[in-house]
């Protein structure tokens, strides 16, 4: 049994003017099949389509991790089939930010203004144990966890994590950010 | 406060070269000042390369002042990365305290891995044996392929030669696929015990190793094709970030650097450590010091390392059901069958586990020939089962404090090309 | 190879096959000089100071502990087998040198200070110890008069203390059910 059109709730120009015939378009698909031939979504599911096959890191690689993080853009874990080769310099055209490596203290200074120059909708990807939560380094240098200074959606442990491990974080991302879920920067409990 | 001595002999002061014909800045050997003559003038724009930056490799920020796209100062803040090794070894013990050296270099993770268990070993008067020596050098030299293989990934991609990036990493893969077959881990392998190694090498090792072997001279034709012959690579390469010899040893710089200025000295045939004396193998030298000298050295040193690799291999066939590990149960872990039935190899493995083994007061200095130059470590020991003070000398440290006297007259695009051929690695120079 | 000659010698010890030269602080710049140009020693590998603020605090364990006790929970409390050497003063600075010749020889100088000491800098003698020096000035605090740039250069400019010294805690932060580490 098709679903019509006014099954869905949408009201089409044949309902609103009952006496008005198929239009061009309907008559070139067939006028039965123009529902098999729409593909139904709603703005906000569209948008988060578009935003998850094509969110651009930024190039923050600080210590091992980046080595890691390099390795994924090669040809054996390809981040290009998702979209997310073209590692942006600059933060202002980059949608997420993957921390990876210990942050010093020095550091947490350039860390906070580069998430601060990016612009919403944005996200942070803590990679590795380092970044999680300052890792094996408990001392006076290191910032326990990059979540005292930025809002993290997705933490990544091991020392270094595999790529596939840090693939599988990023389709995580991709998934919550597709059903919905708001990033880190939109919930109030988080440092923002 | 105590009396300045007699000046019994003329000694250069500082604020002027060290000797006559030196390119290294007078009053700061690491601060390229800008002349006063162009001070005077409004000309001079300084630009932050700051921490976050593509093309400077991990944390490195650089001031640079600019007259039109000359380079005529610079100084390099470094520190980013500092993350306090040496105050978070004294705190673990000997054995736990192994896991750190990798973090240190971690592009050259097995090397610096291996400086500090030679340290470690040098304290105790251990003998290690052969199967572990020569094992330790085969995955010292797949450390230096894969060291020199990152370099030159990064170092043709910030120049613009972007497939290199992922030719390098293509063989990169495969190293790591075999490190991760004996060690258990793709990088930071924590596989050196004082001793020897943690574990036997598994049976499939061999011919995959061999299969390598054989495979990466036609991937060195590959990367030599690419880009020897491309003009743009030579001319961004050639005559560009002179050093001299004679500068470069004043500034303490080592491996490749050291001898693409035409110094002949690697610490693995002059001062021989694990078994490189038994190993033929040629040291590379080029006399033109400058960026594309210095990639030449490292393109034949993976060709060298090649060739280590297949005499250990060769060896490392032989010594099939020796041990890996020394026989010392005071500091090594005793073999787990024996726990079922000895009771002195419980209590050891129990102390050696929860307590740590001792290693007697002293202190040592080893340097090996890492991939970016001496790599050493001061090891001072009170006795005791923790370190007292554990000190690293990063090769990158020192080389990045070459960066003002290589950058006398260059642009700023081949400012890049620069610090990229003097492979500083900041967790290295930071520690 | 004679290091008697080495102005401000004071004594010479051999050790796991590395030979220390112990010099007198205040000559340290002469003598680094004399290193350099006499015995040809043009390669500085190294510059390291260390703290040695709690040496004699080790003591012998006995049977069943340290005077001060033993704590079953902290199995490192036990004490050592052998009372280190003691130290003449608290720091040490030690210069790693390398001779570019046959037979790679290597010596390390030493010097001993107390807190406040200032060393001579060697800058004019081997370039590459500006950034050591600052290194060590940032981390353990040790002064060297005559350095042209003398500030902090792993740490903030306005960091306060030097981490490396044995006074200074570890820092980072608590963690569950391990005290000590």
């Amino acid at each position: 049994m098709v679903k019509r059109l006014r099954d869905y709730g949408l009201q089409s120009e044949r309902l609103l003017w009952p006496t008005k015939g198929p239009s061009r378009f309907e008559e070139e698909l067939g006028v039965e099949e123009l529902e098999q031939a729409l593909g139904l979504t709603t703005l906000d599911k569209a948008v988060r389509w578009a935003q998850t096959k094509s969110m651009w890191p930024d190039t923050f690689g600080l210590a091992c991790c980046a080595i890691e993080m390099m390795s994924i853009v090669g040809a054996r874990y390809d981040l290009a089939r998702f979209g997310m080769e073209a590692f942006r310099s600059s933060p202002r055209q980059a949608d997420l930010l993957i921390v990876s490596g210990r942050v010093s203290h020095k550091m947490a200074a350039p860390l906070r203004q580069i998430y601060d120059q990016m612009l919403e909708p944005k996200w942070v990807i803590a990679m590795g144990a380092c970044a999680s939560s300052g890792g094996m380094f408990n001392n006076y240098a290191i910032l326990q966890g990059v979540d005292r200074i930025v809002p993290v959606d997705i933490y990544i442990p091991f020392c270094p994590p595999r790529p596939e491990a840090l693939m599988e974080g990023i389709i995580r991302l991709h998934e919550a950010h597709q059903a919905g879920v708001p990033g880190a920067y939109e919930r109030r409990e988080v440092a923002t | 406060m105590t009396i300045a001595p007699e000046r019994t002999r003329a000694w250069p002061l500082v604020g002027e070269p060290p000797y006559e014909g030196s390119r290294i800045p007078a009053r700061v050997p690491t601060i390229l000042d800008v002349p006063p003559a162009l001070r005077e003038t409004d000309d001079i724009l300084q630009v932050n390369f700051g921490p976050n930056h593509p093309s400077t490799h991990g944390v490195l920020r650089l001031i640079v002042d600019l007259d039109g796209e000359r380079v005529v100062g610079i100084s390099a803040v470094i520190g980013y990365l500092h993350t306090g090794f040496e105050k978070n070894m004294e705190q673990k013990t000997w054995w736990k305290a192994i896991t750190y050296p990798s973090r240190v270099d971690y592009v050259s993770y097995q090397n610096n891995e291996l400086v500090f268990v030679l340290a470690i070993e040098k304290l105790l008067e251990l003998e290690v044996p052969e199967k572990a020596t020569w094992m330790r050098m085969l995955l010292c030299e797949l450390n230096r392929l894969h060291s020199h293989l990152v370099f030159l990934g990064t170092a043709a991609l910030e120049l613009g030669a972007i497939s290199m990036f992922w030719y390098c990493f293509r063989e990169r893969e495969t190293i790591l696929d075999l490190v991760e077959q004996v060690c258990g881990q793709r990088m930071h392998t924590r596989y050196f015990q004082a001793g020897g190694l943690a574990e036997d090498i598994p049976s499939g090792f061999f011919p995959e190793c061999h299969a390598f072997v054989d495979w990466m001279p036609h991937a060195l034709d590959d990367y030599l094709t690419l880009l020897d012959r491309n003009q743009i690579w030579l001319k961004r390469t050639k005559g560009v970030g002179l050093l001299s010899a004679e500068d470069a040893i004043a500034l303490g710089q080592s491996g490749p650097v050291l001898r693409g200025s035409g110094v002949d000295w690697d610490l693995r045939r002059d001062s021989p450590y694990l078994a490189y004396d038994q190993v033929d193998f040629r040291v590379p030298v080029y006399t033109g010091c400058d960026v594309y000298d210095r990639y030449r050295v490292r393109m034949d040193e993976m060709a060298e390392s090649t060739k280590i690799v297949r005499q250990c291999l060769d060896k490392l066939e032989r010594m099939e059901g020796q041990p890996w590990i020394a026989d010392d149960r005071k500091v090594v872990l005793p073999p787990r069958e024996e726990l079922h039935t000895s009771m002195e190899s419980l209590i050891h493995h129990f102390k050696i586990v929860t307590e740590g083994y001792r290693v007697p007061e002293g202190e040592v200095y080893v340097a090996i020939e890492s991939p970016r130059g001496e790599s050493g470590v001061y090891v001072v020991s009170d006795g005791g089962p923790k370190p007292w003070r554990v000190h690293f000398r990063a090769p990158s440290f020192a080389a990045l404090g070459a960066t003002a006297t290589c950058v006398q007259d260059v642009l700023i695009a081949d400012l890049i090309a620069i610090v990229g051929s003097l492979d500083a690695v900041m967790g290295d120079t930071d520690r | 190879m004679s290091f008697e000659a080495i102005p401000g010698f004071v004594e010479l010890k051999e050790g796991h096959g590395e030979t220390t030269v112990v010099v007198e602080r205040e000559q340290i710049l002469d003598a680094c000089l004399y290193a350099r140009d006499e015995l040809g020693f043009r390669f500085l590998a190294d510059l390291v100071a260390t703290d040695y603020l709690g040496w004699d605090a080790h003591t012998v364990s006995g049977y069943i502990g340290t005077p001060a006790g033993r704590d079953l929970n902290h199995p490192m409390t036990q004490g050592f087998q052998a009372v280190p050497q003691p130290k003449p003063k608290r720091f040490s600075v030690s210069y790693h040198l390398l001779a570019l010749q046959h037979g790679a020889p290597r010596v390390r100088l030493q010097c001993w200070l107390d807190d406040g000491d200032p060393v001579q800098s060697v800058v004019s003698v081997w370039p590459t110890a500006d950034w050591h020096e600052r290194e060590q000035f940032d981390l353990m605090g040790i002064e060297f008069t005559g350095h042209p740039n003398l500030t902090r250069i792993l740490l903030e400019d306005d960091w306060d203390g030097h981490p490396l010294r044995k006074d200074y805690p570890i820092g980072g932060e608590p963690v569950r059910f391990s005290d000590a580490e």
